[in-house]
C-alpha cells in the first residue's frame, strides 16, 4: 500500500534547545522517569479491548453492557443506535464508549444532546461514575470553550446557539431519546443531521414507534447510503413494520448499526418483579353513583362516559372535576347536578384505603404511586398525610430543577412519591422497590414505562407492582381481560409492540376507548374486549415473533 | 515501566516535589504539601492570590489518599487509575518533566569524560478504524552516531542527576540537536512504513465502502454542502494516519560503555 501519512512532533527539539540555551528549567532524573512511566501506563497498546474498565474500578458492568460497548467501538466504528429496552442502562453503555474514546485520545470535543428534564442526571452520571468533566450548557459556558457539554435540542436549535453549534467540530455527538428524530422532514432532523461530527451514539427504546422508514431515517444520520436510498426504502418497507422481523437481510444490515438488548437477551431476570392484582370494592355509596353514571341514557360526547367511570374508579376529586366542566360547557346541568351532590356525599375512596395499607405494609421502604389523574394526586396527598404519610408529587409538567429537587426529597426525605403518568418518563428511581398502580394506563407500553423507572440498572432488590382494581367496574374489565388474559406483565409485553403492528393497531388506547364508546352495553363492550385480548394472545402464542426482532 | 504500584509511585511524586511524608501506611498516605504542589493541586487560586496580597506567606493543606480500596473510610479521597486526582498528577508530569539535562553520577578521583547523548521518548500512535499506541525510548550518541532503543530500560539502575560529578567533563556534542532527532524520526519512519498495515488497509477498505454508500444515498441530489459534509466524516474517521509525540527527552551526558 501507499505510504502511510506521518504526523511528527515539531514541538519538542526546538523547546529542547531553549530550555539549553536558558539553562533550564530541568527535569530531575526520578520525575523524568516518572512521566515516561505514566505515559506507559495510559497508552493504549492493542487496538481492541475496554482500557476504560481499568480506569472505573468502582462499576459493575453487566454482560450486555460490556459487548454493547465493545460492539461499538470495534465494529460500528463508533457510530451505532443503542436501542436497549428501557432500564437495561443504555446511558451507562453510552458513558463507557464515551470514557473509551477519550482514554484513548481520539474524542475531544463531545455534544450530548438530551431531553430537558435528563441534562442535570446525564452531568451527573458521567461526571460521578465515569470521571468525565461534562458540564451543562449555561451562557456562561460557551459552546467553544468546553470540551463535553451536555444540553437539550431545544436550547441547541436556538440562535445564536445553533450557529455556534454548527461552527463546531464535534468529535462525539450523542443524542438520547433519538426515537424523536424519526421524522426526516423536521427542523430537529434537520438541524442534528446538519451538525459535523466524527462518532455518533444515538439512544432509543423504540427505534420504530410506528413505520419502518423511521429507523431509515435514524441510519441516515449515522451512515447515509447504508439502508439504500430513501424512495426504494420507503416502496419496500416503509409502511410495514413486521419487514424486519422477516427480511433477513434488512435485519442483518440494521443490526450492523444497531444493538438491541431486552431484559431475555440480557439476563436481567435475577431480579424479580412482584406482580400483585388487587382487588377492591367500591364503597356501597360509590357502587350506586358508579351504576347511576353507567347506566344513565343521557347523550353524552363521545367518550366522556367511560372516562367518566374510570375518574370514579380512581378518586371522587377527578370525576367531581370533569363532571364540573361539562355542567359549564353543556346543557346538562339538571341531569349531572344530582350526581355531583351524590359524590359530595361519598366517603373517602376505598383504594385510598388499600393504598394505605399496603404502603404501611411495606415496613417504612420507599413507594412509588402512578396515578393517571392530577385530582388524584392531589387527593392521595391529602390523604396520605391525613395518615401520616410523608409524600411528595411529580408531574411532567414540572420544571428541570423541581423533578429535579422532588426527586431529592422522596430519596432522603419523603417515603412516598406520587407521580402522574406524564412524569414517568427518565425519571431513575433504582433505590425504590415498591409500586402501586393506582389506576392502570389502558397501553401496557405505559405501563412497562412505569415498571422500567424501578425495574432497572443498578436495582438491587426485588420489585413489587401492585396493581389495584376495583370489581365489577371498568378496572376489572381491563384488568382481567386485557393484562391477566394474555399474560401482559410477564410474557407478551416485549412483542406487544410488533404484535399490535401486524393487527394495524396504532394506539391501543384509542382502540379500547372505542370499544366502550361504541358498545351499547357493559356486555357487549366485554366481549369486544375479550375478542381483542384473545387475537393479541393468538398472534403472540403464532410464535411470528419467535426471533427476536432486532436482537444481536 | 508502567506503574505498578501506584503507592510507591505516589509516594515518590511527592517526595520529588519535597513534600514530607506524615503518614504512610496501610494504603494510606498523607502529605504536607509545598505551595508550589498546593498550587497545583488543590484548586484554590483565589486562596493564593488573596493571602499573598494580605502579605502572609500561607498555608499549604495537607493531603491525604487512599490507594487500597479496602481502607476506603468515606473521608478521604480514593485515588486509583481512573480518579480525577491521579489524572491531575499524571497532567502536572507531562506539563512540567519533558526536557531534561542529566549526567551519569560517579564516585571517581580520576579524569573521566562524559559523552552527549540525546534520548527521547516517543509515543507512536497508529490510527485507523481505531487506534493503538507504541513507545519507542531512543538514544543518540552525538558523537559517534550510534543509536539505541530501550534507554530508559537501560538507564533505570543508573543514578543520574542534574550537575556533573567532580573529576568529570564534557565532551561537546558533533551531531546538531537539530539534525539528530531529525536522524531519530527517519529512523522511526522506516520502523513504521515497513511494517505490515493491515489497520491501514481495512480502515482505507471501509472507507471507501461507507463513500461508495454515500453517493448512492445521494444519487441524483444536488445537495453539494451536505454531501461533503458527509464525506469530510468519514475520510475523518477512516484515514489511516501515524502520530509521533515526544513524551519526553532531553540532553544526557553518559560514560561511554564501549572500550577505548
Amino acid at each position: 500500500m501507499n505510504q502511510i501519512d506521518i504526523k511528527r512532533d515539531k514541538a519538542f527539539i526546538n523547546g529542547l534547545e531553549t530550555r539549553l540555551e536558558q539553562e533550564g528549567p530541568f527535569a530531575s532524573w526520578d520525575l523524568f522517569q516518572m512521566n515516561y512511566e505514566a505515559a506507559l501506563t495510559t497508552m493504549s497498546p492493542s487496538f481492541d479491548g475496554l482500557k476504560a474498565l481499568e480506569y472505573l474500578p468502582q462499576m459493575e458492568f453487566m454482560d450486555h453492557q460490556l459487548s454493547s460497548a465493545k460492539q461499538v467501538l470495534e465494529d460500528m466504528n463508533g457510530r451505532g443506535i443503542l436501542a436497549d429496552e428501557v432500564g437495561l442502562g443504555k446511558t451507562i453503555e453510552a458513558g463507557l464508549i464515551l470514557k473509551e474514546y477519550m482514554l484513548r485520545g481520539l474524542v475531544k470535543k463531545a455534544l450530548i444532546i438530551v431531553p430537558a428534564s435528563l441534562v442535570n442526571q446525564w452531568a451527573k452520571e458521567l461526571n460521578e461514575k465515569f470521571y468525565i468533566p461534562a458540564v451543562t450548557f449555561r451562557k456562561s459556558h460557551p459552546w467553544d470553550q468546553y470540551d463535553v457539554i451536555i444540553t437539550s435540542i431545544d436550547t441547541a436549535k436556538r440562535s445564536p446557539h445553533r450557529e455556534q453549534i454548527l461552527e463546531q467540530d464535534y468529535d462525539f455527538l450523542l443524542v438520547d431519546e433519538a426515537h424523536k428524530l424519526k421524522n426526516h422532514k423536521t427542523k430537529n432532523y434537520a438541524f442534528v443531521k446538519s451538525i459535523k461530527k466524527k462518532y455518533c451514539l444515538l439512544l432509543t427504546a423504540t427505534p420504530v414507534q410506528n413505520r419502518l422508514v423511521e429507523i431509515f431515517n435514524l441510519v441516515s444520520i449515522l451512515k447515509p447510503g447504508h439502508l439504500g436510498d430513501y424512495d426504494t426504502f420507503l416502496k419496500q418497507y416503509g409502511k410495514d413494520r413486521k419487514a424486519i422481523g422477516q427480511d433477513g437481510y434488512l435485519k442483518q444490515l440494521i443490526q450492523k448499526v444497531m444493538i438491541r438488548n431486552t431484559r431475555k437477551t440480557a439476563k436481567f431476570n435475577d431480579i424479580k418483579r412482584n406482580i400483585e392484582t388487587v382487588w377492591i370494592d367500591f364503597s356501597e355509596e360509590g357502587d350506586n353513583v358508579y351504576s347511576q353514571l353507567q347506566n344513565t341514557t343521557e347523550t353524552l360526547p363521545a367518550f366522556s362516559k367511560i372516562t367518566l367511570l374510570r375518574e370514579l374508579c380512581s378518586s371522587r376529586e377527578a370525576c367531581y372535576l370533569s363532571l364540573k366542566k361539562m355542567m359549564e360547557d353543556d346543557e346538562k346541568e339538571e341531569w349531572i347536578r344530582p350526581i355531583t351532590e351524590q359524590i359530595e356525599q361519598l366517603p373517602q375512596h376505598t383504594k385510598a384505603a388499600k393504598v394505605v395499607d399496603l404502603i404501611n405494609q411495606a415496613n417504612g421502604e420507599k413507594v412509588i404511586i402512578f396515578t393517571e389523574y392530577r385530582a388524584t394526586q392531589f387527593y392521595l396527598q391529602w390523604y396520605l398525610k391525613e395518615n401520616g404519610i410523608t409524600s411528595v408529587p411529580y408531574r411532567g409538567g414540572f420544571n428541570k430543577g423541581k423533578k429535579d429537587w422532588m426527586k431529592q426529597l422522596f430519596e432522603n426525605h419523603a417515603q412516598v412519591l406520587i407521580a402522574t403518568e406524564a412524569g414517568g418518563e427518565g425519571i431513575n428511581l433504582q433505590f425504590c422497590n415498591h409500586m402501586i398502580n393506582y389506576d392502570l394506563p389502558w397501553n401496557p407500553m405505559r405501563l412497562e414505562q412505569r415498571i422500567g423507572r424501578i425495574h432497572r440498572y443498578g436495582q438491587e432488590n426485588d420489585v413489587h407492582i401492585y396493581n389495584l382494581a376495583i370489581r365489577g367496574t371498568v378496572e376489572e374489565h381491563i384488568m382481567t381481560l386485557l393484562y391477566e388474559k394474555i399474560n401482559l406483565f410477564e410474557e407478551v409485553i416485549g412483542n406487544l409492540d410488533s404484535i399490535l403492528a401486524e393487527l394495524d393497531i396504532n394506539d391501543i388506547e384509542s382502540k379500547i376507548e372505542t370499544i366502550f364508546s361504541e358498545s351499547s352495553s357493559a356486555g357487549e363492550a366485554k366481549i369486544k374486549l375479550d375478542n381483542l385480548s384473545t387475537v393479541i394472545k393468538m398472534k403472540h402464542d403464532e410464535g411470528i415473533q419467535e426471533d427476536e426482532q432486532y436482537g444481536n | 515501566m508502567a506503574i505498578k504500584d501506584l503507592h510507591h509511585f505516589l509516594e515518590s511524586y511527592f517526595t520529588a516535589h519535597h513534600c514530607s511524608i506524615l503518614h504512610n501506611q496501610d494504603g494510606m498516605l498523607t502529605v504536607q504539601l509545598t505551595e508550589e504542589m498546593d498550587k497545583a493541586l488543590m484548586n484554590r487560586p483565589f486562596y493564593w492570590h488573596y493571602i499573598k496580597k494580605m502579605g502572609h506567606p500561607g498555608d499549604p493543606k495537607q493531603l491525604t489518599l487512599i490507594t487500597d480500596p479496602e481502607k476506603r473510610d468515606g473521608k478521604h479521597e480514593w485515588i486509583h487509575f481512573g480518579s480525577p486526582r491521579l489524572h491531575q498528577i499524571l497532567n502536572h508530569l507531562h506539563a512540567n518533566e519533558t526536557y531534561t539535562k542529566l549526567f551519569e553520577r560517579l564516585d571517581t578521583n580520576e579524569k573521566t569524560a562524559l559523552f552527549p547523548w540525546l534520548i527521547a521518548n516517543i509515543k507512536i500512535s497508529y490510527q485507523g478504524k481505531q487506534k493503538k499506541d507504541e513507545m519507542v525510548s531512543i538514544g543518540l550518541h552525538l558523537v559517534n552516531g550510534t543509536m539505541k532503543v530501550n534507554m530508559m530500560e537501560e538507564l533505570e539502575h543508573k543514578s543520574m542527576q542534574n550537575s556533573i560529578s567532580d573529576y568529570c567533563y564534557t565532551i561537546a556534542p558533533i551531531i546538531k540537536l537539530q539534525s539528530g532527532f531529525k536522524r531519530i524520526e527517519n529512523v522511526l519512519e522506516d520502523y513504521v512504513q515497513n511494517q505490515s498495515h493491515e489497520w491501514a488497509e481495512t480502515s482505507l477498505k471501509t472507507m471507501e465502502e461507507e463513500i461508495n454508500l454515500l453517493r448512492h444515498f445521494y444519487k441524483g441530489k444536488s445537495d453539494e454542502k451536505e454531501i461533503k459534509k458527509e464525506m469530510d466524516e468519514i475520510k475523518k474517521r477512516y484515514t489511516p494516519y501515524i502520530h509521533f509525540e515526544v513524551i519526553n527527552g532531553g540532553l544526557f551526558y553518559l560514560v561511554d560503555q564501549t572500550p577505548e
